[in-house]
């Protein structure tokens, strides 16, 4: 699918800025930093998102002097077209509109524009704590199949039911009601664990194939869940009463996916962790680019890309083998800094300064 | 902030469950700009519900005296039970017809986040009855929620060892939500397809 126009208001630096005919293929965004080439990603995020991939508080998306910010765009698929407006207020919570209709469920404009976001923040995707990574899987998730959503919210719910339950208890022994938040952990932790494992499944390959392509070594991408084996359930369960002792000492769950991990390993001349940031940076890349081929094979075109600053951590030679991966991905915009660090070829080159955009090329 | 009796009255409104401040401010206003019949209307109905509503002392379902019109009713089978959460689900249910036997009403599902555990459910006076009245079948028709499967998980398995029959309505309800936005056909099928727990 692609982003045919997208116009935005306030948004940022961005005092009014519309775009029209984007093409499908790879679109360029160039500026110096500051300028507002990432705000332009961001504001195409979220069409597909409506959040941005780099904050969850809208005050600063909202231009100094401003109210309200406003980002519109229409989107073009094998659905048809698909027109978005996003209303975002200083404070408050954003509103939608879906071919002018209020959008209830963020869900249903994510069944509709599906977006892959990259951006430098990922690198701790790699680098940083597990957490990041299950996060990741969940993203991972919600891009893949909107409607399972509730999967991951039943599911943070049963632990903070449980969580509490520990915490709070002073008696000896197992509070009361524990069996049925067990059984709860197990049914709705299962049921997460094979969402997060067929997540991690769908973009494993694509990613590791990417990484090659670029690092010209392997990586390996392999889900650890907290809990394994068949049937899973049972297994919940086992594991709970195994860990029966140390949860009430610790009053906390200890089993379950919120201890999940997803590995990635560099393979060359044997296992390895990553030995700098520009290679951990291509497997960070690697993974969003694993994850639009899942949402490719899953909803039957590819998603809206969207990668800031994918080059300047790189080298020359992974720099013209990255872009050279990007081609034949359906619409994928790429922000950099600098003219320089972009291989020739791209159709539409946007160059942006102080928050003002001008078309160059196609 | 306001001064005098429309501040209190506001403070009052923001008490009660899903309001919050605006909203009680808003009540407020509204209820000040109104004819005063309106608004003695209001107040007798709040104080005749206080006073003539009481709670059924079997079932504690909302009661015009000791015991509500279900428990009082010879006709109802006593040996079936249907235990809901609050007593707007009983009435549901009631509505739908679909339940020849009593109900039996918790005060709420086990919520540690909402500092709501077993002990403060009406579950010990549940226990009784099934033995005292020899009950046959527990229909748990608890919300369909986590809260309402954690609560029915727990109710079953205090019942179980008792020797009486225990089911749980069907899914084909709206998951996560609330028994109250089922419709009569819904809660029949929801009810013809219980399991057993
Ligand atoms: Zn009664």
């Amino acid at each position: 699918m692609r982003v045919d126009w997208v116009e935005l208001r306030d948004f940022r630096n961005h005092r009014h800025t519309e775009l029209t005919d984007l093409p499908e293929g790879l679109v360029l965004v160039v500026g110096a930093n500051g300028e507002g080439k990432t705000t332009l990603l961001e504001a195409i995020a979220f069409l597909g998102l409506l959040a941005s991939p780099r904050t969850s508080v809208t005050e600063p998306l909202v231009r100094r002097g401003a109210q309200d910010a406003y980002v519109r765009g229409e989107v073009r698929g094998v659905q048809g077209r698909t027109l978005v407006e996003v209303h975002i207020p200083m404070r408050g919570a954003v509103r939608a509109q879906l071919d002018r209709s209020p959008v209830r469920r963020r869900r249903d404009v994510r069944r509709r524009v599906r977006v892959v976001f990259a951006g430098p923040d990922d690198l701790s995707v790699v680098l940083g704590e597990p957490a990041i990574r299950r996060a990741f899987l969940d993203e991972a998730i919600r891009t893949l199949w909107p409607l399972k959503e509730g999967v991951i919210t039943a599911y943070e719910r049963v632990l903070r039911q449980r969580n509490r339950l520990l915490k709070e208890w002073e008696g000896r022994g197992t509070p009361p009601g524990m069996e049925a938040w067990d059984a709860e952990l197990a049914s709705r932790g299962a049921t997460l664990t094979r969402l997060r494992a067929a997540a991690a499944e769908a973009l494993a390959a694509e990613a590791a194939r990417a990484f090659a392509q670029v690092a010209g070594y392997a990586l390996e991408v392999r889900y650890a869940p907290s809990v394994e084996g068949e049937p899973l359930e049972e297994r919940f369960l086992l594991r709970l009463s195994e860990r029966r002792e140390d949860e009430l000492a610790r009053r906390t769950t200890l089993v379950g996916p919120h201890r999940d991990d997803l590995r990635l390993v560099v393979r060359e001349f044997g296992a390895r962790s990553f030995a700098s940031h520009g290679e951990a940076w291509v497997a960070a890349v690697c993974l969003r680019l694993g994850l639009a081929t899942a949402v490719e094979a899953e909803v039957g075109e590819a998603p809206i890309t969207l990668l800031d600053d994918p080059f300047s951590a790189l080298d020359p030679t992974r720099r013209r083998r990255l872009a050279e991966g990007l081609s034949r991905r359906g619409q994928v915009f790429v922000s950099a800094a600098d003219r320089e660090l972009v291989p020739d070829g791209a159709p539409a080159v946007l160059a942006v300064r102080a928050g003002e955009v001008r078309r160059e090329g196609a | 902030m306001y001064e005098g009796p429309i501040q209190d009255l506001i403070d009052e409104l923001s008490r009660l469950p899903g309001i919050g401040p605006k909203s009680a401010q808003r009540l407020a206003f509204h209820l000040v700009k109104a004819p005063p019949e309106e608004a003695k209307r209001l107040a007798e109905a709040i104080l005749a519900a206080k006073e003539r509503i009481s709670f059924c002392v079997e079932c504690g379902n909302v009661a015009e005296g000791e015991r509500c019109r279900i428990c009082r009713d010879p006709g109802r089978d006593p040996t079936v039970l249907c235990v809901v959460e609050e007593p707007k689900d009983a009435a549901t249910i009631e509505k739908a017809g679909v339940i020849k036997g009593r109900y039996h009403v918790l005060g709420g599902a086990i919520s540690p986040l909402d500092g709501i555990g077993p002990e403060d459910l009406r579950v010990q006076e549940l226990l009784e009855r099934v033995e005292r009245d020899h009950v046959a079948e527990v229909i748990i028709a608890t919300n369909p929620n986590l809260e309402g499967n954690a609560t029915a998980m727990y109710v079953a398995g205090l019942l179980k060892p008792l020797g009486v029959r225990v089911t749980r309505l069907a899914s084909g309800l709206p998951v996560g939500g609330d028994l109250e936005y089922a419709d009569e056909v819904t809660l029949s099928q929801a009810l013809e397809g219980r399991r057993e727990m």
